[in-house]
């Protein structure tokens, strides 16, 4: 690489020789005469290198060395000291004086051209390094959401120029130093666990943004980035689309309220008696209409459900009255199916207090109550009963029917299920209704969940933390202990991973995540009072992979460890001698599956069937 | 004889007036008068006298809980039960309803067979209301 190089020497006739070498050796030479005229040529134009005469009268070499650092704005300006003096002291000197390099008088010129060769490398190198970071951050800077890098104490090391839009809580300009409180108003352990926040633009106002966030680490340091992007927006339309879906809701009951009034009039015969023959057909309509309606609502409550945008009005209060009312309400339904309805007596029931939201509650009773009687044979009973215990209440409703296809029972609370693709017509579902059922009782904070007895029909369980058992009588001790869900330890060093799995396996477990083993063990150690059954590992960025599953194992102290991730495979979960998942194609159903193997013991060491 | 006769049902959809007018008159036996909008109902309520008012809750131009409002004002209306007829397209707004002053709510779509006799309980209420 050819370099600009300034020739700084007070005797014109050295100094035009050595330039003339320079010109020779294939780079562009400027001589100048004194130390001032050297430090003003800086000033007009950097050079690349200075080859600096040491002794000159006026401002000599080592005090135009001093002085040139403070010209180059952070650039290294490589200086080669020349010299005819004798011995290695003016040569230490001009090094402590800021010089790079040394050349003797007279200048060798295959020295001079070895030197020049390696400084021109190593300028080239860094000028790519320069150009490669500032891209980086030109990239950077052109991401239109705010990108900030946290220290693992919370403190802003990084920001990209989205985020110098944003203000601090208190109004102040945001700028690295600032801690995540007075970003974010939360500690940063408390923003690991959101997905969600609310910052603050240039002007003070407070908008919503969704939290992208990821873990690294340099040296042993953890840095979170988060990416943060205004929701405004989308809320805004998501406003739109619940108001479109009401109006749409509105605009489709009214012809059926006029379709459905008019058949409910023929058949009633208000306009006259009917011909027998018509009255089925009647009949039809008339159901068909009312499946309308339910796929009406059913659309309508999972639109809001599934953008978490319902409403829920939870309070405490007394179960028994609730599930009178269900019972009530079906009763009708189940006597046109030639069905009986039975609640168990249960001497404590009617103390039973959950925080619910009534109408919700009424919905979830009334879809497992039809469900049960849908699939009920004529003259059977459809069985209701309530246990409480172990902090939690268990409803359960008990059908004589044909029971839950196996196949059925992997997806049967997922959206559009049904037991059958045939049965759909023949029992008039919508195939939301045990999908809706579950999204309610899991934003009431409860369970669902399907019992298994294989030949005396379907039985499903919806269970609620208990908010407290009043008048609680002899009899209720014997009431059958409701078990809480096992809690379980998840390390990984990803934090999506770690988010994703959480959301697969709540609420059947409590799940508590680590992002390496010394965060593990410090959260073993703060919930001993809920030490976890089981631990699950991902060896993927934590060192060695063998250390960390002895660790992991260590950790365990005997429960079961499995690991989980992308990276393991069958040979790799062979050589540690442990259980695995891969996650490449794997997910929440599988997971689950292998998780209550392995909490039965039915599952050692070694690959999943 | 229950003593209520004359029902008033504001409604803005046309085959839903002719619905509630046939359920109604022809299977209830009652006096209806059928309007399109609250500003028709204001105006004519004082003439008809109703018993019992039947309202749509999504109305153009006068919504059902403004129309209640303004009906309320009338001395005609005192003591008159008002029940809404809603498309349950909110169920959170249910209640903001009732507590506007309605006597009750009948969802849509109703059984028109069953709507005379369904009325009377609101009734029953609306003239407890104006004994007290």
């Amino acid at each position: 690489m050819p370099l600009d190089i300034l020739v700084v020497d007070d005797i014109q006739e050295s100094r035009r020789a050595l330039c003339a070498l320079v010109t020779e050796l294939g780079h562009s030479a400027v001589g100048v005469d004194s130390g001032l005229a050297a430090l003003e040529a800086v000033r007009r134009r950097l050079p690349d290198l200075v080859l600096l005469d040491l002794l000159m009268p006026g401002l000599d070499g080592f005090e135009v060395t001093r002085r040139l650092r403070g010209l180059t704005g952070g650039r290294w300006l490589p200086v080669i000291a020349t010299s005819s003096l004798q011995g290695d002291e003016h040569v230490i000197r001009a090094l402590h004086s800021g010089a790079d390099d040394h050349l003797s008088r007279p200048v060798n010129p295959a020295l001079l051209e070895a030197k020049l060769r390696h400084y021109g490398s190593v300028l080239g190198l860094q000028s790519r390094l320069a150009s490669l970071a500032q891209r980086q951050r030109d990239m950077l800077d052109n991401i239109l959401d705010p990108v900030l890098t946290l220290d693992a104490a919370g403190r802003v090391e990084e920001l990209n120029r989205a985020a110098l839009a944003l203000t601090l809580r208190d109004g102040g300009p945001l700028a690295a130093g600032a801690s995540c409180m007075a970003v974010f108003g939360v500690e940063l352990p408390a923003l690991l666990a959101q997905r969600e926040c609310r910052l603050h633009g240039a002007s003070g106002e407070a908008f919503p943004a969704e939290l992208g966030l990821s873990e690294w680490r340099e040296e042993g340091a953890a840095h979170y980035t988060v990416v943060l992007r205004d929701l405004t927006e989308r809320r805004q339309v998501e406003r739109m689309k619940d108001e479109f879906l009401a109006t749409v809701s509105h605009e489709l009951r009214t012809p059926l309220t006029s379709v459905m009034g008019a058949l409910g009039l023929l058949a009633g015969g208000a306009a006259g008696a009917l011909p027998a023959g018509a009255l089925p057909l009647a009949e039809v309509a008339r159901r068909n209409g009312e499946r309308l309606g339910r796929l009406i609502d059913d659309i309508l409550d999972l639109t809001k459900l599934e953008g978490d945008r319902m409403a829920l009005h939870l309070r405490p209060q007394r179960v028994q009255p609730l599930l009178e009312e269900a019972l009530a309400a079906n009763r009708a339904y189940a006597a046109r199916a030639g069905v009986s309805l039975w609640q168990e007596p249960d001497a404590a029931a009617p103390g039973i207090e959950a925080a619910l939201d009534a109408d919700r509650f009424l919905q979830v009773m009334a879809n497992l109550l039809s469900n049960a009687i849908k699939h009920s044979p004529a003259g059977e009973t459809v069985r209701v009963s309530v246990h409480h215990g172990g902090g939690a209440l268990r409803i359960t409703v008990r059908d004589r029917g044909p029971g839950i296809a196996p196949r059925f029972r992997a997806r049967m609370f997922e959206k559009f299920s049904q037991a059958d693709g045939t049965d759909r017509r023949a029992q008039g579902g919508t195939g939301l209704g045990l999908y809706i059922t579950r999204m309610l009782v899991e934003r009431m904070g409860g369970r669902i969940s399907a019992d298994d007895v294989t030949g005396e029909g379907a039985a499903f369980s919806v269970s609620f933390p208990l908010a407290s058992t009043l008048a609680s009588t002899p009899g209720s001790a014997a009431a059958p202990a409701l078990p809480a869900p096992p809690a379980l330890l998840h390390v990984d060093a990803d934090y999506e991973s770690r988010a994703r799995v959480a959301r697969w396996l709540t609420p059947d477990y409590r799940v508590a995540g680590a992002a390496t083993l010394a965060q593990a063990e410090a959260e073993a150690a703060h919930t001993a009072q809920t030490a976890p059954l089981l631990l699950i590992g991902n060896p993927q960025s934590q060192g060695s992979a063998d250390a960390f599953c002895a660790g992991l194992r260590r950790l365990a102290a005997g429960r079961p460890v499995l690991l989980l991730g992308d990276s393991v495979d069958q040979a790799f979960g062979e050589r540690l001698g442990l259980p695995w998942l891969s996650l490449a194609n794997g997910g929440a159903a599988e997971l689950l599956s292998v998780l209550q193997r392995l909490l039965a013991g039915t599952h050692g060491s070694g690959p999943p069937p | 004889m229950t003593g209520l006769r004359r029902v008033m049902c504001i409604e803005d959809d046309a085959d839903i007036r002719l619905i509630l007018e046939f359920s109604l008159a022809t299977v209830g036996g009652y006096e209806v008068l059928c309007c399109a909008g609250g500003r028709a109902a204001l105006s004519q309520a004082p003439g008809f006298r109703p018993d019992l008012v039947l309202l749509d809750v999504m109305m153009p131009d006068l919504s059902g809980p403004e129309t209640l409002a303004a009906l309320r004002k009338l001395p005609c209306m005192d003591g008159v039960p008002v029940v809404f007829l809603t498309a349950k397209a909110m169920p959170d707004e249910l209640e903001q309803l009732l507590e506007h002053g309605a006597t009750g709510l009948i969802v849509k779509p109703f059984d028109p067979m069953t709507l005379p006799h369904d009325l009377l309980p609101y009734w029953e209420h609306g003239r407890g209301g104006r004994g007290a």
